[in-house]
């Protein structure tokens, strides 16, 4: 019976910690864009109210535009500037691609930018794993 | 005939596909690798033969790699130093600027072999070698092959000092 109680107690903690955890993140469930996606508007050419933003190492995304590292203050005061021009309805995802979002250090100033700027549309590219893997091997559309 | 010549042609393409996207495994030979260093110099991997050789896939932009190099030069130091001609590493960068892969090089004092084609994950060598996630790396024995995969901090220095003992 202890066992079970402990057993309780250990999963209650797990689940409050795992809740606590999404609801730091600046972003929701439905402001995350799949790279499928993504993808299929790019190849068929429906991107023309959408902005894409890279935040991290490289704009490997067809169309994309590359902001640096959103880490780096001087890459988010860039960020911040070129934003300055768009209208705040328009669509805007960023992507880094490093790494899965708990251990990226550039998702969240990037995100946070947008949100603090008042953007309705900002998305996040759900790149699972990173760039590579839920990107290139799927030969999803790059700047050559 | 025609029906026998089709299945070894289907078996050929399928096992060819199969190797494509396989990890790589210990007892197979280290894919070759030609890059640039630094200062533009070519380097081949072949021309480590004779030594232990770890192979250290890495990036500026991932931070576990980034902290990692100070455990690789406490390593560099001890083995190399002490046997030069026995162990070497290589450090291979998928970065994509090259101020901040040089920028590294010079904050961690990173005095062994650096290559890089600065292409980020489009590099060929993110493909010869199977990455998926980077930090990654490979320990090639004298006769280039594989004896180990993906091993850090301590497992990674106690395979080293086991090998060279």
């Amino acid at each position: 019976m202890r066992y079970f109680i402990l057993l309780f107690a250990a999963m209650l903690m797990l689940c409050s910690e795992m809740r606590a955890q999404q609801q730091q993140e600046p972003w929701n469930s439905n402001q995350l864009m799949e790279p499928e996606n993504l993808a299929n508007r790019i190849n068929k050419n429906q991107t023309a109210n959408l902005l894409i933003l890279t935040i991290g190492p490289d704009a490997l995304i067809k169309g994309s535009v590359d902001m640096g590292p959103a880490q780096e203050a001087e890459n988010i005061d860039k960020m911040k500037g070129y934003l300055k021009k768009v209208p705040k309805d328009k669509e805007v995802v960023i992507y880094c691609g490093c790494c899965p979002f708990d251990r990226c250090p550039n998702v969240r100033p990037a995100f946070n930018l947008l949100k603090e700027m008042g953007f309705k549309n900002a998305k996040l590219l759900n790149l699972r794993k990173n760039i590579k893997v839920d990107w290139l091997d799927k030969d999803y559309p790059i700047n050559e | 005939m025609r029906r026998i010549v089709c299945f070894f042609l289907t078996t050929l393409f399928a096992s060819h596909l199969f190797a494509q996207n396989t990890p790589l495994e210990i007892g197979q030979p280290a894919p070759e690798i030609s890059l640039p260093q630094p200062d533009g110099t070519p380097f081949s991997l072949s021309s480590l033969q004779g030594k232990l050789v770890l192979i250290d896939f890495w990036a500026t932009w991932c931070a576990p790699c980034v902290e990692e190099q100070p455990e690789l030069k406490v390593l560099y130091d001890k083995y190399q130093k002490a046997n030069p001609g026995k162990f070497e590493i290589v450090g291979v960068s998928l970065d994509k600027s090259k101020e901040n892969w040089v920028k590294a090089i010079d904050r961690f004092k990173i005095d062994w072999i650096q290559v890089s084609d600065l292409m980020f994950w489009k590099s060929p060598v993110a493909k010869d070698y199977r990455i998926e996630e980077l930090p990654f790396n490979i320990l090639m024995d004298e006769q280039g092959t594989i004896i180990a995969i993906n091993l850090h901090g301590k497992k990674l220095s106690d395979f080293i000092s086991n090998y060279v003992r």
